[in-house]
């Protein structure tokens, strides 16, 4: 693979600020998350010498993935080995300062209670809220609080909704002409004169998503190669087939927008194999992780 | 003279030799016990073939002795390349300490798996954040709540640029509820912001430049 190893080589070079953040599910379904990129060096422009010409065309595709909002719910088994935690934890602990409190306004109750009170001995100063009073205003106010829910059917089966499936991480598929037919693809670009492999799936994302779509591209290098030949009639002598360049990126914020060029799917991952070419997945499959 | 003394010089050995043999008839029992045998001062193994066969100390490079100041020495910052990136802070903080605990540990070992060299692995200073509600009836605030903001600094040393993505992706996707992930460049500035103001120190500099 001569021309993409000496393309890797001369890509414009970034640093990245990230700032990743998992918040309680608000207005958006995805995480808070910014990007400073500090430095950008120039790239070295290659001079004609250095491009051999090879017969594969390059192009780069995008895996952009939407990370979970919230937790994945626990197995029966996980639940009860939780709850014997919780009850062991609980068994060990110490008093917390409200626990000592309230047994001390009992124990202050009762000895006002008893025959032989003397109103001399209760010192100090009266407290206009007993503990108790204010544990119950607490139990009143959560009572009140209603968190929304966390599974909701309808919009898990909406394909094509980013909200859906919160527990699991998704990857968005776009449908695209490749040749004669119209596949479904992770979104790429052909590769042109002069620019990074990455700009390439930048603009590969721009163009199947409308703006409004942010995403944080996690490296300047691929994380998966897939190369196909064209069919025997389409080659020539300059063209045998095409390698295509995968890069990881994390959908920041906001929905696709109103109205994408292109039909977009957010998928999981095993969903996939009911989408994508049987070849095209073992290769796909290899980089997008599962966890 | 001198045959005068070679005669003394005779008679001297006959009797020593005589004085010799009698003191080892009389004394058999004497020389049994081992420690006794020869003179109390010397150690017999010294002699032995084998002596000193098990040492293994002489061999290692002599290392200079560690001293309690470089342990918090800082660390040179590695600069980046081409392929690589220089040194990496990764920052999580969150209020839960043991939840924050968790993950950094976690971080930390998944770096030793894939041979990311860690520099330096420390936490910084606690914070801690007074939740002040105003009351329903009236104008005064009281204090809700204390929340202390928990932080601990994972310093890579250099990261792979072909390893970055795999690496920020199993992260991200491992990341627990209510803690925040930050990956940054380590500057001069982080690790001076690490140790305490010193006023006098700062007033008497002031003075020598006035």
């Amino acid at each position: 693979m001569a021309a993409p190893c000496r393309k890797m080589a001369s890509r414009s070079y970034s640093q990245l600020l990230c700032c990743f953040s998992r918040t309680a599910v608000g207005s958006g379904a995805c995480r808070r998350f910014s990007v400073t990129p500090i430095d950008r060096a120039t790239p070295r422009a290659s001079t004609a010498a250095d491009r051999a010409t090879s017969p594969w065309s390059l192009m780069a595709a995008v895996c952009l993935q939407r990370l979970p909002v919230i937790t994945a719910d626990c197995s029966p088994i996980e639940q009860r080995f939780k709850q014997m935690l919780q009850q062991m934890e609980l068994e060990k602990s110490m008093l917390s300062d409200h626990e000592l409190r309230l047994m001390e306004d009992a124990e202050r109750m009762s000895r006002r209670q008893a025959d032989d009170y003397d109103s001399d001995e209760d010192l100090g100063d009266q407290e206009i809220m007993m503990t108790q009073d204010l544990e119950d205003t607490w139990e009143q106010r959560l009572k009140n609080f209603q968190p929304a829910p966390r599974v909701r059917a309808d919009v898990d089966e909406d394909l094509t909704s980013v909200q859906r499936c919160l527990t699991d991480s998704l990857v968005l598929l776009a449908e695209q002409q490749v040749g004669a037919e119209k596949l479904w693809l992770l979104p790429q670009a052909a590769w042109q004169e002069g620019e990074t492999l990455r700009r390439t799936a930048e603009r590969a994302l721009d163009s199947m998503t409308a703006a409004g779509v942010r995403a944080t591209f996690l490296g300047n290098a691929p994380c998966g190669v897939y190369k196909y030949k064209l069919p025997k009639a389409a080659r020539t002598e300059s063209s045998v087939g095409v390698k295509v360049f995968f890069f990881k990126a994390i959908l920041v914020d906001g929905t696709p927008g109103s109205a994408p060029t292109a039909p977009l799917l957010w998928l999981k991952k095993s969903e996939l194999q009911k989408y994508l070419k049987p070849a095209y997945m073992m290769n796909v499959g290899r980089f997008i992780l599962n966890l | 003279m001198n045959h005068i003394f070679r005669k003394l010089q005779v008679t001297f050995p006959q009797q020593a030799s005589i004085l010799n043999q009698s003191l080892c008839r009389a004394t058999p029992s004497i020389q049994h016990p081992v420690w006794c045998t020869a003179a109390m001062n010397e150690r017999q193994y010294r002699d032995m073939p084998t002596h000193g066969i098990g040492r293994w100390r002489h061999l290692l490079l002599k290392q200079a002795p560690k001293k309690k100041k470089d342990r918090n020495q800082q660390k040179e910052l590695v600069s980046a390349t081409d392929t690589a990136y220089g040194t990496l802070n990764v920052t999580v903080s969150g209020y839960d300490m043991t939840v924050v605990e968790h993950y950094s540990q976690y971080i930390h070992n998944f770096c030793n798996r894939l041979n990311i060299k860690v520099a330096d692995s420390y936490a910084l200073p606690t914070k801690s954040t007074e939740v002040l509600l105003m009351q329903e009836q009236g104008n005064k605030t009281y204090v809700d709540a204390v929340l202390k903001t928990h932080q601990r600094v994972i310093q890579l040393s250099s990261l792979n640029a072909s390893l970055c993505p795999v690496f920020m992706d199993v992260i991200l996707k491992n990341q627990p509820e209510g803690v925040q992930l930050s990956v940054q460049e380590h500057t001069e500035a982080d690790y001076q912001a690490r140790f305490k103001a010193r006023p006098e120190l700062e007033g008497l500099v002031a003075q020598i430049n006035q």
